[in-house]
């Protein structure tokens, strides 16, 4: 019977679907996260910038039944919130976690408060099935039949890559994550990078929340608390992936996973530890993986000038 | 005087004065670089010549002053505005970034078009011009110190700086390395009419490799001299100086008087060296001991040996070993190799609390950062190791902790608040006081006292003093690491020099003239 579960586990084409709906919503949040920590940040309100990008994009595409319009309204709204954490923490040197945990809770509260006055409601794009690669069996349909936007991790994945190890910008990022006081002999405008850095990930969180909201199958629009922490699981992926992009992206496959494995109750377990799974998965992944040797040596530090 | 040099100075600073708080680290300094020569610049720690180069390439501001570059006013806001100006520093070890390659690390802080293969070739190109052959892909932290240099040069060279700063560029060199520096800077960069500062305090380095050589001394210039001529003993007194005894200085202000009263023999400073040490008991003795700190040792085959009853002066040019030793002695770090025993039992440093323990008891480097807790009262400070002896199941008896404070106070003269106030409300000397008075209480074998004046003003230093006496002639052994050579030679019945993590040499007091010190401190045993 055990035998039986787990052969349907395996050969569900609905749960691999699910899979990679939950791993890309995940994985634009924590490639953002991945270049904002190695530029020597650690931002737990990524939740908060994929909450003002999911929530301004289903108002935008309400008002102008636009899509891509729609998704550049969540980009800009991403940054907008990230913004705050870059300049109150690599400014104005307040820690980062207590700005992050207040602007999740600010953003959450936010989003909640306006949307009795514009109600978000979201018409989904159709899937967008890429010709032949989508009949492949069993992942096929996953991997190329999925609606459009989710498609943009791709481009994203490649474009954070090429920002973090072909251009002098990446260089400096990664110099000011490693070690911001050679950076700033250097020359190197540390915080700068640093605040540069977040923006960045904020945009991509900002993109990450609008097709959360507008490309997922399934799910009517949007709903407030629809986030629900993979904010917080896209650090845990960074985590997971030794702060290198592959491994990233490897941690969000497996954690959508599990998003998709709680989502389709394939268990019978107690709902609530159910619900719980993915949750649970992380903490524990992160316990293991969180090895000090591999994260950039600067990692959560504030740079002060002179503090040499 | 320096007249061999025709040509204007690349760059003159005049007047530079820079204050930190209450001290001054660079008091009115003139220094000009000259095109094509090699100027030494010569010191002991807290001379100011750190400062000055970093106010040079625009990390520290000067407080009055100005900076000529060919004669024109400039002012260097940031390592940028510097580079710019093409002032190119060479750092001890501050520059590099272990993660990325060689190449990267060139590149890191350059405004040009980023291009790999362009970068590499100049890489290349520059280590061939200058004869310093390195793979352009290697990462940087898997590099030797003496490659590491390699690329921090190569790096500052590619950028074609008029003037050149090395900041002890020698400190983490082999011999033979250095040798191969000296040449690359004589032969390239001398001839390509470049200003080259050479930061240093080994003796042996300026004499070989500079041109004209200014001696620095307690933020002030105290002598410019072409190195032609000099000798090792003439820069090694003039480095250190004969300065007038902070004792003694004290003593005319009349505040020693009562201070010695507990030491036996207050007026011959003498008296407890010619008893020989080696007859009381050994309390701590170190044996080979070896503490690595990221792979590289730092504290490399020491071996000391502290008998009971005398104060044993551990000096030393700063970075050179004397915080990890304190840190072994206060049960913060492992040991790697070796042995530490107290009065015969085997330590095992780095275990919390064993080294108190075996009643090794530590004044440490920085009262603010280990020795007390800043936001608690002087009472809870005073018994904050032995908080349980005055705790019932828990709870602390507030009134006998207090009684205890106060008594403590009273006999370590600990004044200016009362043991509610917070520790933060003292002054410098007294908040040393209650760390002493804490440590002295325990009535220990081995009394570690790590730069135990830094920071303190004359009355508070010559209190310390005193009392260090006082333990030592009740019979403990006290360890003083101190890179106050003045404090080393005041206090020491014998006196050790450290460099690079180890022992390379030990004197007696009648042994240890300033001049003989100064050889040490520089790095040239074989001559002292």
């Amino acid at each position: 019977m055990l035998a039986n579960t787990l052969s349907d586990i395996l050969s569900s084409a609905a749960l691999y679907g699910s899979t990679v709906r939950f791993a890309v919503i995940l994985a634009f949040a924590a490639v953002g996260e991945w270049v904002a920590e190695r530029a020597g940040t650690l931002n737990i309100s990524l939740e908060s910038f994929m909450i003002g990008g999911a929530y301004s994009s289903a108002v935008a595409v309400g008002a102008w039944h636009n899509v891509p319009a729609a998704l550049a309204v969540g980009v800009l709204a991403g940054a907008a919130v990230s913004s705050a954490q870059a300049w109150l923490s690599h400014r104005l040197t307040i820690d980062q976690f207590v700005v992050g945990l207040t602007l999740n809770i600010f953003v959450l509260g936010l989003a909640l408060f306006l949307d009795h006055r514009w109600k978000a409601v979201t018409p989904v794009p159709k899937a967008w099935r890429i010709p032949l690669l989508h009949r492949i069996p069993v992942v096929g349909q996953a991997l190329f039949g999925q609606p459009w936007p989710m498609l943009l991790i791709v481009p994203l994945v490649v474009l954070a890559w090429w920002l973090v190890f072909r251009t002098r910008w990446g260089l400096e990022v990664r110099s000011v994550g490693d070690n911001p006081q050679a950076a700033d002999v250097s020359g190197i405008h540390v915080n700068r990078r640093r605040r540069q850095a977040i923006l960045f990930a904020g945009a991509c969180c900002g993109l990450g929340g609008g097709v959360l909201v507008l490309g997922q199958i399934g799910i009517n629009g949007y709903e407030p608390g629809h986030v629900g922490l993979k904010g917080i699981i896209a650090i845990a992926a960074v985590i997971f992936g030794g702060w290198t992009l592959r491994g990233t992206v490897a941690g969000c496959l497996l954690f959508g996973y599990f998003f998709a494995f709680q989502q389709a109750k394939l268990v019978d377990i107690n709902p609530q530890l159910n619900a719980s799974l993915p949750y649970l998965v992380a903490l524990g992944i992160t316990a293991i993986f969180a090895r000090r040797t591999r994260q950039p040596r600067a990692l959560a530090q504030p740079f002060l000038r002179g503090l040499t | 005087m320096v007249g061999e040099v025709s040509a204007s100075p690349t760059i003159t600073l005049h007047g530079i004065t820079k204050r930190y708080g209450s001290v001054v680290a660079c008091d009115d300094v003139d220094l000009m670089l000259h095109p094509g020569q090699i100027h030494g610049i010569l010191g002991e720690n807290g001379a100011g010549k750190s400062t000055l180069m970093k106010i040079l390439i625009g990390l520290v501001q000067p407080d009055e002053g100005h900076l000529l570059l060919h004669g024109r006013p400039v002012s260097v806001h940031d390592p940028q505005t510097a580079a710019d100006l093409g002032i190119g520093m060479v750092h001890q070890h501050l520059s590099l970034v272990d993660e990325l390659t060689v190449w990267e690390n060139v590149l890191l802080g350059d405004h040009r078009r980023f291009d790999r293969g362009i970068a590499r070739r100049q890489v290349a190109d520059t280590a061939a011009r200058y004869g310093l052959a390195i793979d352009p892909d290697v990462r940087v932290g898997d590099l030797s110190a003496g490659l590491r240099q390699r690329v921090e040069l190569i790096k500052c060279l590619r950028r074609d700086p008029k003037i050149l700063i090395l900041d002890e560029p020698t400190s983490v060199l082999t011999p033979a390395e250095s040798e191969d520096l000296f040449s690359t800077l004589r032969a390239a960069v001398v001839t390509e009419g470049r200003a080259v500062a050479l930061v240093s305090h080994k003796l042996a380095e300026i004499l070989h490799a500079t041109d004209v050589v200014t001696i620095m001394r307690q933020g002030k210039v105290v002598e410019h001299r072409p190195t032609t001529g000099a000798t090792a003993l003439d820069l090694a007194t003039a480095m250190v100086g004969r300065r007038v005894s902070l004792r003694s200085s004290a003593a005319a202000l009349g505040a020693t008087d009562d201070l010695d009263a507990g030491h036996g023999e207050p007026d011959t400073p003498e008296g407890s060296g010619t008893d020989p040490a080696a007859a009381r008991p050994v309390v701590l003795q170190i044996d080979h001991a070896r503490v690595l700190r990221h792979g590289v040792a730092v504290i490399d085959d020491l071996c000391l040996t502290l008998h009971a009853g005398e104060i044993l002066g551990v000096a030393g040019v700063e970075g050179n070993g004397q915080r990890e030793l304190g840190d072994l002695l206060s049960s913060l770090v492992h040991l790697d190799g070796g042995t530490v025993t107290v009065n015969g039992v085997t330590a095992h440093p780095g275990r919390a609390g064993s080294m108190a323990g075996l009643g090794v008891a530590v004044i440490p480097e920085d009262r603010h950062d280990s020795g007390c807790v800043l936001s608690m009262t002087v009472a809870e400070n005073l018994l904050l190791d032995r908080i349980g002896s005055v705790s019932t199941m828990g709870f602390v008896r507030r009134t006998e902790l207090r009684q205890r404070a106060l008594a403590l106070m009273d006999e370590f003269d600990i004044k200016g608040a009362g043991p509610d106030a917070t520790f933060a409300s003292l002054s410098g000397g007294n908040q040393q006081r209650v760390v002493l008075a804490r440590e002295l209480s325990h009535h220990p074998a081995v009394l570690v006292a790590a730069q135990p004046t830094r920071g303190l003003d004359v009355g508070a230093i010559e209190y310390m003093s005193a009392r260090l006496r006082a333990a030592a002639a009740s019979g403990i052994g006290v360890l003083l690491i101190s890179t106050e050579l003045e404090e080393i030679l005041d206090l020491s019945d014998r006196i050790v020099v450290l460099s690079r993590g180890r022992v390379i040499g030990e004197l007696t007091r009648a042994e240890a003239t300033a001049e003989r010190m100064g050889l040490l401190l520089g790095g040239m045993a074989e001559h002292a």
